[in-house]
């Protein structure tokens, strides 16, 4: 039986606050194979792709009055604390991000565009976060013929894509 | 690895899909078929069949082994099945033909053509389904776009399924009291499912996402996007299931299509009221070729509703039913197929030749790769003609209808030449055209490198 610890933010949201840094604080103090009880006025479909990254599955049902109540349950084999992109498995920590791009404005493929023209400036093991208004599927397989590695995920708002590329990471995981 | 590579198939789908309907295009102007052969004429069944599954079919199949990984942020399941897809869906609706040909006298040799075109058509649609299915599956718990295809996929199934069962009847292997029955009073039921649940929703669901991602409008994720999309499967389930169910236990199977218009009538008016909304609330201020020619594709989709009710008021004479279907097939479908391959060939095709060297060598825009002017003319030729087309339908004008269509397929040949332009980097200024590194994409076969 999982042991579900219980986070309940539905009063930080009726304040309009953000309880995401809660959330993912909450996250990292599981112990391992501890789940998770999220309470919350609305089903937080962006929450759930980053818990799934980090290995969460989830169940989510409406309870009466509007809320939502999300059991997120750890799976045995995939339990692990850092996010789950190319190489994250492989290597710690990363540098504070060197360059920074904005690209949710550019119409498709132009933030692609910009993401390659400025990771072919940059130095190796630098990196790069840029902002998206949608997850890069086809920049990630050109990011990995450079071997380059990458994190990203939805930010909390659930329409602002965020990723992080670290120069030649792939090959220096390797 | 995450991340979406360039299905190689796409473009030989697409290419095979639009030889199909310049080849319906032109049986309309010969005169082949409808209106000078019966609605459930053999001929008329010819010319149905090259444009459902040659043109339409195969389109969305080509579209949606791109595109579903990119709704479901997954691989597709499997690169190598598209092949073995492509040529049994060839092969089955070549053998199709043949039977209705058959049927209608063009041909004498005695084979069993349809039974052994069921059997194709089942295993290359199967195919598909599997494969996208499994697709789908893994990438659990779907987005909304994506559940519009996955209902669309048991449309499919649904279509398929009922298209064997009349080629086994009508071929002379099954003759089962049901499945007689079924076959003498299911095809507007066939028809349905194809037109209405595989096509249309599958439509729906791709645009959503094709229009948010051209235009930088917001993602539908709304309540009344889940209504659109529980309204249409209930409408899908009316139709097929209750249909059959009307038809093996003599109820009426014109009160069980009628019962499945309700919640159609719901599907799209709330897909409309979304797509408005992602019109108006788009950041893209001026928007391309494409997603202007949408608009009229999505208007032909508001006629047709319109046309249907007019045609069911008027007590359905086939006259109006054939304009409807006209609308819907030619209208809808295709004007919307027609307007977004007109973009993604030249994205995928910028994707293939300048994603390898990006950031290495300086390199074109996709609007490069594309002269809208040149193509504006034929899309307005498509759609006018089509839209003259649907009147002479209406109105029982068969040599007026024979004219829109020869306009139908010349315009159809401009834009598929356009479509040429784009994938050979014709429009490309020649010094920006092939930077070092860069290979010219082959018109069939998309490749993607990998390092």
């Amino acid at each position: 039986m999982t042991h579900f610890v219980e986070v309940d933010v539905r009063p930080v949201l009726r304040d309009g606050g953000e309880p995401f840094e809660q959330i993912m604080g909450a996250v990292a103090g599981l112990a391992p194979g501890d789940g998770l009880r999220l309470l919350a006025t609305f089903k937080p479909t962006p929450l759930l792709h980053v818990l799934a990254s980090r290995g969460f599955s989830h169940e989510a049902k409406e309870l009466a009055g509007g809320d939502w109540e999300v059991l997120f349950t750890p799976s045995d084999v995939d339990w692990a604390p850092e996010p789950a992109g190319a190489a994250a498995a492989q290597d710690g920590a990363w540098p504070e991000p060197a360059r920074f791009l904005d690209n949710r404005d550019l119409d498709p493929p132009e933030p692609m565009v910009r993401i390659m023209a400025t990771t072919a400036e940059m130095a190796k093991g630098e990196v790069l976060a840029a902002l998206l208004c949608r997850e890069p599927l086809f920049l990630f397989p050109e990011l990995a013929k450079r071997g380059h590695s990458w994190r990203g995920a939805f930010e909390p708002d659930g329409t602002t894509y965020k990723v992080l590329v670290k120069i030649g990471g792939a090959a220096e995981a390797a | 690895m995450p991340g979406v590579t360039l299905s190689r198939w796409t473009m030989s789908y697409f290419a095979a899909a639009l030889a199909a309907l310049l080849g319906a295009e032109l049986l309309m102007a010969a005169g082949f078929g409808y209106p000078r052969a019966g609605l459930q004429d053999p001929d008329t069944l010819v010319l149905v069949h090259l444009a459902a599954i040659g043109w339409l079919s195969l389109l969305m199949c080509g579209a949606l082994f791109q595109f579903v990984p990119v709704l479901v942020a997954k691989p597709l399941y499997s690169n190598t099945l598209p092949l073995p897809t492509l040529i049994a869906l060839v092969g089955g609706l070549a053998l199709l033909l043949a039977g209705f040909l058959r049927l209608g006298g063009h041909l004498t040799i005695n084979v069993p053509f349809l039974p052994v075109a069921g059997g194709l058509l089942v295993i290359g649609f199967g195919l598909a389904i599997w494969n996208l299915g499994r697709t789908l599956w893994q990438a659990r718990p779907l987005p909304l776009p994506a559940r519009f295809v996955l209902v669309g996929l048991f449309g499919l199934a649904a279509t398929v399924l009922l298209g064997l069962v009349f080629a086994l009847v009508l071929g002379g292997t099954l003759s089962l009291a049901h499945f007689t029955e079924v076959t003498a009073l299911g095809v507007p039921i066939h028809a349905v499912a194809g037109l209405g649940g595989w096509l249309t929703l599958c439509a729906m669901g791709v645009s959503y996402r094709l229009l948010a991602m051209f235009m930088l409008a917001p993602e539908p994720g709304t309540t009344r996007t889940r209504i659109a999309l529980h309204c249409g499967t209930a409408a899908l389930a009316l139709a097929v299931l209750g249909g059959l169910a009307a038809i093996c236990l003599d109820f009426s199977r014109n009160l069980a299509l009628a019962l499945a218009g309700v919640p159609a009538l719901g599907a799209l008016g709330f897909y409309g009221a979304d797509i408005a909304h992602m019109y108006r609330a788009r950041k893209r201020r001026r928007i391309e070729l494409n997603s202007r020619m949408a608009i009229l594709a999505l208007a032909s989709l508001a006629a047709s509703v319109l046309l249907t009710l007019a045609a069911i008021g008027l007590g359905l004479p086939d006259s109006a039913v054939a304009a409807s279907v006209f609308l819907v097939a030619f209208g809808w479908l295709s004007g919307l197929g027609l307007a977004k391959l007109y973009k993604i060939v030249a994205f995928l095709t910028w994707l293939e030749c300048y994603g390898p060297v990006l950031g290495k060598a300086p390199t074109p825009r996709v609007q490069d790769l594309v002269t809208e002017d040149r193509a504006r003319q034929w899309f307005w030729l498509y759609f006018a003609a089509m839209w003259c087309g649907t009147l002479a339908l209406l109105f029982d004008a068969g040599l007026i209808f024979r004219v829109t269509a020869a306009a139908m397929a010349l315009a159809t040949i401009g834009i598929a030449a356009q479509l040429v332009r784009s994938r050979r980097l014709v429009n490309v200024k020649s010094e920006m055209r092939l930077p070092a590194g860069a290979s010219r994409p082959r018109l069939l076969l998309c490749t993607s490198s990998r390092a």
